[in-house]
């Protein structure tokens, strides 16, 4: 453990839910993405956590990014220039509730790694007052 | 005339565990090993505050991707600085004290 232990781990949740937030965000910006049926719909993007061994300092990384479902919601939209011969076209199967609840969620999760990140500096500062007159 | 260069010591002394176990700090009651810990921790300061004035250029020129990045690399540096400032200040402390000593 090096000496801003603390500070390196709340700094990895940090990169996390930065990480989370794009996600999200992308997958609003592409919620009326509208794609033609004979291709595969937007997929909604989440973002895959995973601890860090504690011989790496403990913390958390990004694993990687899972994907949504590629069928998507078929939607009836004959003047759609992109609709097929029977008038459907290809929505992204996203819950546009459920990305806003993400959202405050990552927004929380980066709050609260940023506050940590403070109050160990903060006890880091307290530790150099020690002894002092 | 030209003299060759002296080859590095490569050394071929396998560590033994009485080695390993020796800690490396036995050297340090030598003298002025004060003044190489302090010149190590002041390095080690001024490699902090290059890390954060580099992710502060990239900052300012947009080629940051985390914007802690360079908030935390900032607190570090100036923890570590406010850490090694009191490390020389009760040093000089104990310098005044022993100063102070008559007869």
């Amino acid at each position: 453990m090096t000496t801003f232990g603390a500070i390196g781990i709340a700094g990895s949740g940090l990169n996390v839910y930065r990480h989370w937030l794009d996600a999200v965000s992308d997958n609003i910006a592409n919620v009326n993405t509208v794609r033609s049926t004979d291709e595969s719909a937007f997929q909604a993007r989440y973002i895959v956590a995973e601890a860090n061994g504690a011989d790496n300092g403990g913390g958390v990384h990004v694993a990687g990014a899972a994907f949504g479902d590629a069928e998507g919601r078929l939607v009836y939209e004959p003047t759609n220039p992109l609709a097929d011969t029977d008038g459907y076209v290809r929505y992204p199967d996203i819950d546009l509730s459920s990305q806003m609840t993400q959202l405050i969620m990552a927004q929380r999760g980066y709050q609260a790694n940023a506050a940590v990140i403070d109050r160990a500096k903060d006890m880091y500062s307290t530790a150099l007052t020690i002894g002092r007159n | 005339m030209t003299i060759p260069a002296i080859s590095a010591v490569t050394s071929t002394v396998a560590p033994s565990s009485y080695l390993a176990t020796t800690p490396t700090q036995s050297t340090s009651a030598t003298d002025g090993a004060f003044a190489s810990t302090l010149a190590s921790a002041v390095d080690n300061v001024q490699g902090l505050q290059s890390n954060a004035d580099s992710l502060a250029i990239k900052a300012v020129t947009g080629d940051l991707a985390d914007v802690h990045q360079y908030t935390i690399a900032a607190t570090e540096a100036s923890v570590t600085l406010e850490l090694a400032a009191a490390v020389r200040n009760k040093a000089v402390d104990a310098f005044s004290e022993i100063m102070r000593m008559q007869a």
